[in-house]
């Protein structure tokens, strides 16, 4: 008996070394750069959550792999670095501030990764972020809005896309040039928007925008997201009978919030969106004809095909990922980029080391066909400085550009028309 | 004037809905001291029969809620068998976590399956309907799901009080040993009422996405306010569940618009906390 446990021993110790020896050289021979991505899978975001990471798979294919026909840098090559690939470690925030930090803590602790893209909620984005500027390591943020977030003097944060406060300003521009060349009478403002680091931020910026261009807030409405109804919200809007309405309302509560208002009969003259369930194109699609009207930022919709030429190739990969398979939206592309401008610097600077690439990263302004604005370059705080969005205004299910004029293509309808369309 | 009416009809109406989502909640409650945590998700189930219903049949909720109330009722009797039933006579801990381990699962499942996706029904029969009553605007989803919430409450209120099965429902509910020496089937009971109490929310839920988008955690914030409103109008009360349903739409719909609208939650647990501390057992618990 006691020969038979010897000999099963030295089988097992065997067996074991002789595997060992076999990893060794397969894991020397990979060069694998793991990228965490923390984005909302499960929650009230889960359908932006899960088309921003379908964004980023879909940026790392393009990296990984050889697509001559692709005019995004690095397509033409296959992985980094003379040999890199990038291996991509998804994580759940659940649109929850402590869940992301502690996903942000795993990522980089337990599954090693190099850097962080994420994380979609602004509320999220920050702890997290705040995990990648202690451990000193890359926080690459797409589509989170919050202005505050580059305000923070963060060296190892970088966003890609327009800040609420960009885009507060261009709501008021719009407003501005409304009653200059229509004279559209747009006096007072509302908003409503989901209690929450992205609705406030956003409703901050939106107040300090409306009062320093002359115009009135006569209604400031936060919301808990999520709410059973919008009744109060509404009706607290159509009391004061606001001509503009700036919302910040995500998923299911803009759907809410359309379903109320046209419930209620009420309509301001013009409703302005930052990046919120307006730029949703399912949800537009659901909402049918009630959706017609709203306007918003939007950064790319498949009607820029014309402004942004290069899209379409990398789009026809990314609805591959997506199910139900949908176009890039204004939020998600942005997780593309992000992901496309770190493997850039990664590869400009011909190293791994943070430092160097955080470098990099400032030191250069780079080519991206994803962007509106065709290039990324980032200021201090880690704002991309060539971040652009225009505003657009949603005809017959379309996203038509309505400002800047220069690249408009449609005039806008104002004021909305009643819900007793034809 | 009118901003106050169309306020306070809000209100009632959003508390219709509610009594209609709680009033199985208490039946179960009040019959057999268990705690349902997967109300909510009960909920959103029928919230998706009826969309399913309706995107691939074309059923329209105003119909399919007859379909989804029979669908969670067979679901409400499958986890009554399964796993409410092991838990009858134990600590009311085991049943309260064993449920909170189904919604987990229902969820999940709902999750998986369906994905987290919002999902709309576009041209409903009600979809946007209103109606006017001088300036005021009756929403006509709200209004019919208000009309159905009182007929099933009368139903179950019926039962309950004028039937024969009530009485033995009530005669379980206050002794189940002496029922059974009665010669009652406590074990039928106890499944027809979970059964029963899934019906309700069923029905509610087949109704709802004729306004409401339906998605794996639409069932979360419904299934907390139905506790608190079994909890405040006493345990298996059905006029208590009505009169607590009542009272928290119109405190929701009042501190929302005449304090701010951000308040209106803080408002309804406030409410509950003021309640069960003055009177433990809710408005007509016994």
């Amino acid at each position: 008996m006691k020969i038979v446990l010897k000999r099963i021993v030295f089988l097992g110790v065997g067996l074991i070394f002789t595997l060992g020896l076999m990893a060794v050289p397969s894991s020397a021979e990979e060069k694998v750069i793991k990228i965490g991505t923390l984005f909302p899978l499960t929650g009230s975001c889960a359908l932006a959550g899960q088309r921003c990471q379908a964004s980023v798979d879909t940026a790392v294919d393009v990296i990984n792999n050889v697509y001559a026909d692709i005019d995004v840098p690095l397509a033409a090559q296959k992985g980094l670095l003379d040999g890199y690939r990038i291996e991509v470690v998804h994580a759940d925030h659940q649109g929850k501030p402590d869940v992301g930090k502690s996903e942000a803590e795993r990522l980089f602790n337990q599954e090693k990764v190099y850097a962080i893209i994420g994380s979609y909620n602004s509320a999220v984005t920050k702890p997290a972020s705040f995990v990648a500027e202690r451990k000193k390591k890359i926080f690459m943020c797409g589509c989170s809005s919050s202005a505050a977030l580059t305000k923070r003097g963060y060296q190892y944060f970088f966003r890609m896309a327009p800040t609420d406060e960009t885009e507060s300003l261009e709501f008021v521009e719009v407003m501005k040039w409304l009653n200059e060349k229509h004279e559209k009478g747009l006096v007072t403002v509302g908003l409503i928007y989901e209690n929450s680091e992205f609705g406030k931020h956003a409703a901050d910026e939106g107040k300090k925008a409306v009062k320093d261009n002359g115009f009135k807030v006569v209604v400031d409405i936060p919301f808990n997201p999520g709410a059973t109804n919008l009744n109060s919200e509404v009706q607290t809007l159509k009391a004061k009978n606001p001509d503009v309405v700036f919302g910040a309302c995500l998923g299911g509560d803009y759907t809410l919030w359309v379903k109320t208002m046209k419930q209620m009969n009420w309509l301001p003259k013009v409703a302005l969106n930052y990046c919120t369930g307006y730029q949703d194109p399912v949800i537009t699609k659901q909402l049918g004809d009630d959706a017609n009207y709203f306007m918003g930022g939007t950064g790319y919709s498949p009607e820029f095909a014309g402004l942004m030429p290069a899209v379409a190739a990398v789009e026809k990969i990314y609805m591959q990922k997506t199910d139900p398979s949908v176009p890039f939206d204004s939020d998600s592309i942005q997780e593309a980029v992000a992901m496309l401008i770190l493997a850039q610097a990664i590869e400009k600077a011909g190293t791994l080391d943070y430092e160097k690439v955080k470098e990099t990263l400032y030191a250069n302004t780079w080519e991206s066909p994803l962007s509106l604005g065709g290039k990324v370059a980032f200021s201090p705080g880690g704002q991309n400085i060539m971040a652009k969005s225009l505003i657009t205004q949603l005809q017959n299910g379309s996203y038509k550009r309505i400002y800047p004029l220069d690249l408009a293509d449609t005039k806008p309808v104002v004021p909305m028309t009643s819900w007793n369309r034809p | 004037m009118t901003i106050f009416l169309q306020v306070i009809l809000d209100g009632l109406m959003n508390g219709m809905l509610y009594a209609l989502v709680a009033v199985g909640l208490s039946l179960i409650w009040g019959v057999m001291d268990v705690i349902n945590f997967g109300h909510g998700e009960f909920l959103m189930i029928a919230m998706y029969v009826s969309y399913w219903l309706g995107f691939i049949f074309h059923i329209d909720p105003l119909f399919s809620w007859l379909a989804s109330g029979a669908f969670v009722f067979f679901l409400a009797a499958l986890t009554y068998q399964l796993i409410i039933k092991h838990t009858v006579g134990k600590p009311p801990l085991s049943s309260l976590l064993a449920t909170f381990g189904l919604a987990m699962v229902l969820k999940n499942i709902c999750l998986n399956r369906f994905s987290p996706n919002f999902r709309l029904l576009s041209d409903t029969v009600l979809g946007g309907k209103v109606l006017h009553m001088g300036d005021v605007i009756v929403s006509m989803p709200q209004l019919i799901t208000a009309l159905f919430s009182l007929a099933v409450m009368a139903m179950v209120y019926v039962i309950i009080h004028r039937t024969r099965l009530g009485w033995t429902i009530q005669a379980t509910a206050m002794d189940k040993e002496a029922a059974e020496l009665m010669g009652i089937n406590t074990e039928k009971i106890y499944l027809l009422v979970f059964g029963m109490g899934g019906a309700c929310v069923g029905i509610a839920g087949g109704l709802m996405p004729s306004y409401l988008a339906v998605h794996p955690e639409v069932g979360t914030l419904f299934g907390l306010i139905a506790f608190v409103i079994v909890a405040m109008g006493g345990f298996g009360s059905i006029p208590g569940a009505l009169l607590a349903a009542l009272l928290i739409g119109l405190v929701e719909a009042l501190s929302g618009f005449y304090i701010a609208p951000v308040f209106k939650y803080v408002a309804v647990f406030g409410l509950y906390l003021v309640v069960v501390m003055i009177r433990p057992k809710g408005f007509f618990g016994w």
